[in-house]
């Protein structure tokens, strides 16, 4: 008998705790409900950041000397790669000056905004994502240093991701390669348009939209779109063309894009000061 | 539960956090890291049982979902029916908790509550991960739940006042061995 009531409470607990965690899903699925949910979560953020910071000052050493000490050979032979790469870079960006200036003219005759002129913010990463089904990563500044939700945030060579919740003192940003990601691109002379979408960290982005007239190529260099109403501004280098296949007869290409900047072990990013429009 | 013990619970999920967001965070193989939240409502299924470990587990998911942009609550309904399912597995005849069994319950739990975020997350229309990562997420969880879930135990033994030592199989199943 106390056997059977203690089943029935259990799988009374159980039915009450599924219904108030579905119920907790619909409020965040609602605007009131979500906003107030967003404030809590970037409170949270807030006061967990001071530590995270002591935490990510006191263990980047550490990781730094292990890694280091691991890697010894491969950091010998990737410099001299990284010399050799300097080189070619020099000499390609004398060639790109003219392409920039061209590129700018486009833009500004299109009235898309552009990349340099936009201003800056230097942030530091504090802290990769909690969850393991989202690439994302928090950085030191928020809304009190002028961030907001939608900025691009950039590092080194190319786009890394953007922020999608600005805390008064923290930010997390979405990177490129997450699942849920998704933006305009622009490659090739013509100008062709496509969609990159997240594929998850460490796999190349995928192109969608890429019809079978459009012909891109190994290596070429793929930029956010930036056309009206786009999360991004124009111009940002997205990545390189890492592989393009085509069966033949069908209506569009399988296209993979891979970052042009290193999102793994990022210690500091930049944030664009960029709005999306609304 | 008393007030008390929620203190403690509480308490326990602070430095869970902390610990998370501070360093698991930052363990990543193959683009996965260990899941502490996960880990905690597991252990409060094998330690408390299926409907108290369930309640502290909801608790548990809610302060998870604060550090994630997963639906607010997907976290929370995940781990409760993981810890439900660990209690009701513990309190089965001879269930009842070696180190060993909770080592393997860790390891099954986070195997189990890996795929189950990813289903419900996928039924809520969440991007989905490829699955090669899926793997890589469901044996870095599982693996590093084994590592972990003495510690997490023993804390969670501490904030709910309960029996560490393993139960006869008598006591559970209600029998007498005489």
């Amino acid at each position: 008998m106390s056997t059977t009531r203690r089943n029935t409470s259990q799988r009374l607990t159980l039915i009450i705790l599924i219904l108030a965690s579905i119920s907790a899903i619909t409020l965040d699925y609602k605007g009131e409900a979500s906003r107030g949910i967003t404030s809590v979560r970037h409170a949270a953020l807030d006061v967990l950041s001071p530590i995270q910071r002591i935490l990510s000052d006191a263990l980047h050493p550490v990781g730094d000397f292990f890694s280091g000490a691991v890697n010894y050979g491969s950091a010998v032979k990737e410099n001299e790669q990284l010399r050799s790469q300097l080189g070619v870079l020099r000499r390609e960006a004398l060639q790109n000056a003219t392409a920039e200036q061209q590129l700018q003219e486009v833009l500004n005759a299109e009235h898309l905004p552009y990349v340099q002129n936009l201003s800056t913010l230097v942030a530091a990463v504090i802290s990769g994502p909690t969850s393991n089904f989202e690439d994302t990563f928090e950085i030191d500044r928020g809304t009190s240093s002028g961030i907001g939700d939608g900025m691009p945030v950039v590092a080194g060579a190319g786009l890394v991701g953007t922020v999608v919740s600005a805390g008064s003192s923290t930010s997390v940003v979405q990177a490129i390669t997450d699942p849920g990601s998704s933006f305009g691109v622009r490659f090739g002379t013509p100008g062709w348009v496509a969609v990159a979408q997240g594929r998850g960290a460490g796999y190349p982005l995928a192109l969608s939209g890429v019809t079978a007239t459009m012909t891109p190529r190994d290596g070429q260099i793929v930029y956010t779109s930036g056309i009206t109403g786009a999360s991004l501004p124009a111009g940002i280098p997205v990545g390189k063309v890492s592989s393009v296949h085509y069966s033949g007869g069908a209506l569009t290409k399988t296209v993979q894009v891979v970052p042009v900047a290193d999102l793994q072990g990022l210690s500091y990013v930049t944030v664009l000061q960029w709005f999306p429009a609304p | 539960m008393s007030l008390r013990a929620w203190g403690r619970v509480v308490l326990v999920l602070v430095l869970t956090a902390v610990v998370q967001v501070g360093i698991l965070n930052g363990l990543v193989v193959d683009g996965a890291h260990p899941d502490a939240f996960l880990l905690l409502a597991i252990v409060a299924g094998a330690v408390a049982g299926s409907q108290r470990g369930a309640a502290v587990a909801f608790v548990v998911g809610l302060v998870a979902d604060l550090f994630v942009l997963t639906p607010y609550g997907l976290s929370s309904l995940c781990f409760v029916l993981v810890a439900f399912g660990v209690g009701a597995a513990t309190a089965l005849p001879g269930g009842r908790a070696p180190q060993s069994f909770r080592i393997v319950t860790a390891f099954a739990g986070g195997i189990a509550g890996s795929l189950l975020f990813a289903g419900l997350g996928a039924l809520l229309g969440q991007p989905e991960l490829p699955r090669h990562q899926l793997i890589a997420v469901v044996v870095v969880v599982a693996v590093a739940n084994v590592v972990l879930v003495l510690p997490a135990t023993g804390a969670l033994i501490w904030a709910l006042k309960v029996d560490s030592a393993p139960r006869e199989l008598a006591t559970t199943t209600g029998g007498s061995a005489r």
